[in-house]
């Protein structure tokens, strides 16, 4: 077994490498008092992207590394999580909490089941690998939305047809049905 | 090995085919579904979730040993196909070896360990009580009598058990329902060596079987396939064009249908033949004469063709004609085996084939002795006569069986012994006939979940390794008699000992690569044979036939069905579902009887003819055809169980039923009886796929006589005539610039590939390993034999089989055609769809969007190919009436392909998954998509390389260069569909070929 001890390069270094000019502007993720407020399915684990994607500035390959070479983008396997967090406990009590939940789940080596936020119909092929190599590892927002800024994560774009074609007409690339529908 | 296979622990990261996923297609109806995502604990090192993940090991569906490369997704086993780097198969794979995957997610196989209660029923017991009770039977049985059965077996197991059998004072036997014994014996008798050696099909120049089934059965399919593609196939302007093959036997088989003559020789003096032959060539010094050729003179002066004709049936110029024809190509080799092995003088025959050979001095270039071929390594059939004897005098305290399934196989004695032996354990996964039989059952993992290795030959050890997860709570044989014999560590670890004692330096490295490689191989060592001293004594001479067969004295001839085999094949829907290559019957038996014994019987197909043999009495539905000698009736087996799961169960009759048990001279079995056959007035519809036996000039199958075929250059166009005819080229032009303007959408303008096939028929024997590959790839539902007597299967390809006949209407073999969508560049099925879901892609394919689809079947209607199948019911419906992937069985679906649901028309689409892959990967890595990145399915399991996909428009592709052959012609090509797929003639060696 070989645990993944390397922590993510913008948490490990970013105050560092950040200058102070950037810090002033760096993104604070907001105190969630109210979940029932939020948008999108609740979660076994309160997960925030906001403050790993967005404060933190873990880039989402980190995590969702097969994204740029798979169809899929993968759900990182909790021993992910627990690169960083055998160390980083959190810093107030709710964030301590949902914590504990996740090293719970590694002691009792029984991953959390997420809810699936993002999913399309199984006669439909999305390769994730070939928009992430034209558009840029920045650009899941272009279809996922601001997940930056998202304490819990929620369906943004419709993920019908039309949407998806809307898209492809834009940037004249194929329409071709058999691309996706095989 | 509880580390490795945690990596590969399954999880499901992405379980988002099947239903849940379908019920959100319907957006807007109710509320969605909550999928869940469970991640991974531990990302496993060697797993991309989306991407697929090859491991090597070796399929063990015969003791072939062939290599294979498992494809797992997300910790699934989705597709076999072989290993490149394996020097039996060359990465081809046959349809058995496929069906591997639906044994390993059988719904039918034995989740736990079973013992038999006071009641005789099994009920369920834990391991660890499981392995107490045995441990005390082994104590309580010693010295009472211990057998362990296997199946072939030469391998680091089989060694353990002799191990274990010597500890407890056992013995090991190993038995396969189809042995080799005549093989050896008959090698005995010609060179004094009972080993068996390997035989060059590729290189021969002519090739004569007496009876040997090599591209279905014989020793090692996959293997002589492609060797026999290599010689006997037409590349116009090689020097080894086309060798001449010519079969001699009672009935064609898959092997027999591909031959360019078909001797039917009286059953049993196929021997006599070969010396006949063997006399000609010595006689008239058509070859250098072996030093050692005097031993012969006495005996082949006893076989002068004039002497001999007529107990063989045939004329003596057609005996002279062939050993002509036989030394003057200076590569001929003759093969025996098959039914000629199973006669009572089977051994005599081998030797006689044999020493035509050696006449010819093909032994020792084309017959290699020094491999010893492991397939022929299982004990005699006498061997196992004697243990049955044993078991039902009560000498038999304890049997355990492993692999093999005798209580089906030879269903009268062994049934009965089984129930004289004191405690029965069995090994199986499967509830079998023999399994059923016994008093506690330890299911063994499935060969792809368990490690493992084989020798099939001198030079060759091939590796197995698990590629999955166990599917129930199995546990490797290997691993409880490890335990049982009170060793410790794992059946891993005493091979990996087995290995390392072998190679001690470097080990590590080794065995790494080996994994990778799937094995160790090398060349196999040549030993010089020379003629036995005694080898003048043989005398093959046939037992007299009777004057006059009447109705109650048939010769029947019992056959091993071509992929379900002795039965072993039978729980497995794919096998089921494949027709016969020969008669295109599936998912029953049947009898072959020839037209004019039907007619003097009053006999059609599908009526029932009751076979009674001194030894047992079946029913068989009829088959009439003319690929059986009319003296002669012939049964496949493979059906009939009483056991062995859903698929298997009640299926037909089981043809072993009808042999004796009573080994012959040289220790076999013999596989020919005489039994009564009479009509019992019942009939049955037979599942057949066969829609003409004959092609009669339609253009489907084209043919050319090998002089034609040796003239043509390049630039000639045979078939062109049957093109668009010229009245109607205007009307075809405009259509296709309409199509053309429809189908320029994306971004392919300028740089469209156009993708296209080549099939040489030349090549094709038939084997259906394509259909099997389709099946697996795509998803297709098996829809069983009810629906698929209505004619609703779903073979995206099928293979037609048409006879070809010589001026008397006899069957001289059969031309093979793959038949599947042609991707028609004007196609018929297009404009007729009133969704567009049927469409043209840019690439040139017809496209066919499953969600759009809503079932009015215009396109199936207008289809002149009939390859468009509609889903009549939903296949994938949890326990619905025609369920085709009940749990575990829908692992094995491919999560790159939709399954398609109710009301829905699927086709080809020359794997458009597996195309679109190659585009995205060549995407990644800024480049073109290759010639030959993209191998379809078909393409990649067929055993004669007969198919070659590729980009039509790329004039340095290879499909591209075999569209241009002058052999290159479209099937039903004057109706302009203007097909995709170019199919090569198929050449036979006459020279005025009729298939009307």
């Amino acid at each position: 077994m070989v645990l993944i001890l390397a922590l993510p390069p913008v948490a490990a270094n970013g105050q560092q490498a950040q200058s102070a000019s950037s810090s002033a502007t760096r993104y604070q993720a907001p105190v969630v008092t109210d979940t029932g407020d939020l948008k999108g399915p609740r979660q076994p684990i309160f997960f925030r992207h906001d403050i790993h994607a967005g404060q933190d500035q873990i880039p989402c390959m980190y995590c969702h590394y097969s994204a740029s070479v798979s169809s899929e983008p993968g759900i990182p396997a909790l021993q992910t999580c627990m690169g960083c967090h055998t160390q980083v406990s959190g810093s107030t009590p709710s964030h301590q909490a949902e914590i504990q939940k996740v090293r719970a789940a590694w002691r009792e080596r029984k991953p959390p089941e997420w809810i699936r936020v993002h999913a399309l119909p199984g006669f439909v092929r999305f390769p994730h690998m070939r928009h992430i190599k034209v558009l840029g590892t920045q650009a899941c927002t272009t279809c996922h939305g601001d997940v930056q800024r998202m304490p819990q994560v929620e369906q943004v774009s419709t993920l019908r047809m039309g949407w998806c074609v809307r898209c492809h007409m834009e940037r004249k690339v194929t329409r071709d049905c058999s691309v996706c529908h095989y | 090995m509880t580390d490795s296979l945690d990596r590969r622990r399954f999880l499901k990261v992405l379980g988002v085919t099947g239903a849940g996923a379908a019920a959100l297609s319907s957006c807007g109806i109710g509320p969605e579904p909550t999928e869940r995502l469970i991640p991974y604990l531990i990302q496993p090192e060697d797993q991309i979730p989306g991407k697929a993940t090859y491991y090597a090991t070796t399929c063990r569906e015969c003791p072939a040993g062939c290599g294979v490369q498992v494809r797992v997704r997300e910790g699934r086993a989705v597709k076999l196909e072989g290993n490149p780097d394996s020097p039996i198969n060359r990465g081809r794979l046959c349809a058995r070896g496929q069906a591997a995957l639906q044994g390993l997610y059988n719904p039918d196989r034995i989740a736990h360990p079973l013992v038999r209660n006071a009641n005789g029923t099994f009920e369920d017991i834990d391991w660890d009580g499981a392995l107490q009770r045995l441990s005390a039977k082994v104590r309580e049985s010693h010295g009472k009598g211990i057998v362990f059965l296997t199946g072939a077996e030469v391998s680091t197991f089989g060694d353990l058990v002799d191990e274990w059998m010597k500890q407890v004072g056992g013995r090991r036997l190993s038995y396969e329902a189809f042995g080799f014994e005549a093989l050896r014996a008959g090698n005995r008798l010609a060179f004094g060596t009972a080993s068996l050696p390997t035989y060059d099909f590729a290189n021969a120049k002519y090739l004569i079987s007496f009876g040997a089934d090599f591209l279905d059965t014989w020793l090692s399919p996959v293997e002589f396939q492609n060797g026999f593609s290599r010689s006997h196939a037409f590349d116009a302007g090689r020097p080894a064009s086309m060798a001449k093959f010519v079969y001699v036997g009672p009935r064609l088989s898959l092997t027999g249908m591909n031959a360019d003559e078909w001797i039917a020789a009286r059953p049993g003096t196929e021997g006599t033949l070969a010396l006949a032959m063997a006399n000609v060539i010595v006689r008239q010094r058509l070859a250098r004469a072996p030093v050692d050729a005097s031993r012969l003179t006495a005996l082949l002066a006893r076989h002068a063709p004039r002497a001999v004709a007529e107990s063989i049936g045939i004329e003596a110029e057609v005996i002279v004609r062939l050993a002509i024809e036989f030394a003057n190509s200076r590569g001929g080799l003759a093969v025996a085996g098959g039914m000629a092995m199973q006669y009572p003088n089977g051994a005599e025959i081998v030797a006689a084939v044999n020493i035509l050979n050696y006449v010819v001095g093909s032994v020792g270039t084309l017959v290699r002795f020094g491999a010893d071929l492991a397939v022929g390594s299982t004990n005699t059939f006498g061997e196992i006569a004697t243990l049955t004897s044993d078991m039902a005098a009560g000498r038999v305290a304890l049997l355990f069986v492993h692999g093999a399934n005798p209580a089906h196989s030879l269903p009268g004695a062994f049934q009965q012994a089984l129930g004289k032996v004191g405690y029965k354990v069995s090994f199986s996964s499967y509830v079998d006939e023999t399994t059923a039989a016994c008093d506690l059952v330890l299911p063994d993992h499935h060969p792809l979940e368990q490690w493992g290795d084989s020798h099939p030959r001198a030079g060759v050890t091939a590796l197995q390794q698990p590629v999955v997860q166990p599917v129930f709570d199995t546990r490797q044989t290997g691993d409880v008699i490890l335990k049982l014999s009170g060793k410790t560590g794992t059946f891993q670890d005493y091979l990996k000992g087995k290995w390392r004692a072998k190679h001690p330096t470097g080990f590590d490295q080794y065995w790494f690569d080996s994994l990778a490689k799937g094995g160790m191989y090398a060349d196999a060592p040549t030993r010089a044979v020379r003629l036995a001293t005694d080898v003048g004594s043989i005398a093959p001479a046939a037992p007299a036939a009777p004057a006059a067969p009447a109705a109650q004295d048939q010769e029947v001839i019992v056959f091993p069905h071509p992929v379900l085999h002795d039965g072993r094949g039978a729980n497995k829907p794919w096998l089921q579902e494949l027709p016969d290559p020969v008669s295109k019957i599936a998912w029953h038996s049947w009898v072959e009887v020839h037209p004019d014994t039907a007619a003097r019987w009053g006999l059609a197909t599908g009526d029932f003819l009751l076979l009674k043999s001194p030894f047992g009495a079946q029913k068989f539905p009829a088959w009439v055809t003319r690929s059986v000698r009319s003296d002669v009736l012939a049964v496949p087996t493979g059906q009939g169980h009483t056991a062995y799961g859903r698929y298997a169960k009640d299926r037909s009759a089981n043809a072993f039923e009808l042999l004796g048990v009573q080994p012959n001279g040289y220790g076999g079995r013999s596989f020919a009886v005489r039994a009564s056959a009479t009509k019992t007035g019942e009939h049955r519809t037979i599942v057949t796929t066969e829609g003409s036996p004959r092609e009669r000039g339609r253009g489907t199958v084209e043919v050319l006589g090998l002089a034609r075929a040796k003239s043509l250059h390049p630039g000639d166009a045979p078939f062109h005539h049957e093109e668009t005819p010229e009245y109607a080229a205007g009307a075809v032009e405009w259509w296709a610039e309409r199509q053309h303007e429809k189908a320029e959408i994306g971004n392919y303008k300028g740089e469209q590939p156009r993708w296209g096939l080549a099939i040489d028929l030349s090549k094709c024997t038939g084997c259906a390993a394509c259909v099997t590959a389709c099946y697996a790839e795509n998803n297709i539902a098996t829809v069983g034999e009810e629906l698929m007597q209505r004619g609703r299967e779903m073979s995206w390809l099928r293979l037609e089989r048409y006879w070809l006949t010589d001026n008397e209407g006899e069957p001289q073999g059969a031309v093979n055609s793959p038949m599947l969508c042609q991707q028609c560049g004007n196609a018929p099925c297009e404009p007729v769809c009133p969704v567009y879901a049927a469409y043209h892609t840019p690439d040139g394919l017809n496209g066919q969007v499953y969600n759009r689809c809503i079932g009015t079947r215009y396109c199936s209607n207008n289809c002149p190919y009939k390859v468009r199948y509609f889903n009549w019911f939903n296949y994938a419906e949890r326990g619905g009436e025609y369920e085709a992937f009940p749990e575990p069985l829908s692992m094995l679906l491919n999560p790159d392909v939709t399954v398609r649901e109710k009301g829905v028309m699927e086709k080809c689409t020359f794997c458009v998954q597996r195309i679109r892959g190659a585009q995205n990967q060549a995407r990644l890595e800024d480049r073109n998509v290759r010639d030959g990145d993209i191998v379809t399915a078909c393409q990649q399991s067929c055993p004669s390389e007969a198919i070659v996909f590729g980009d039509l428009n790329d004039r340095r592709s290879r499909v591209y260069e075999l569209a241009g052959n002058p052999r290159g012609y479209h099937v039903l090509a004057g109706l302009n569909t203007k097909p995709a797929i170019t199919y090569l003639a198929r050449v036979v060696a006459q020279d005025t070929p009729s298939h009307g």
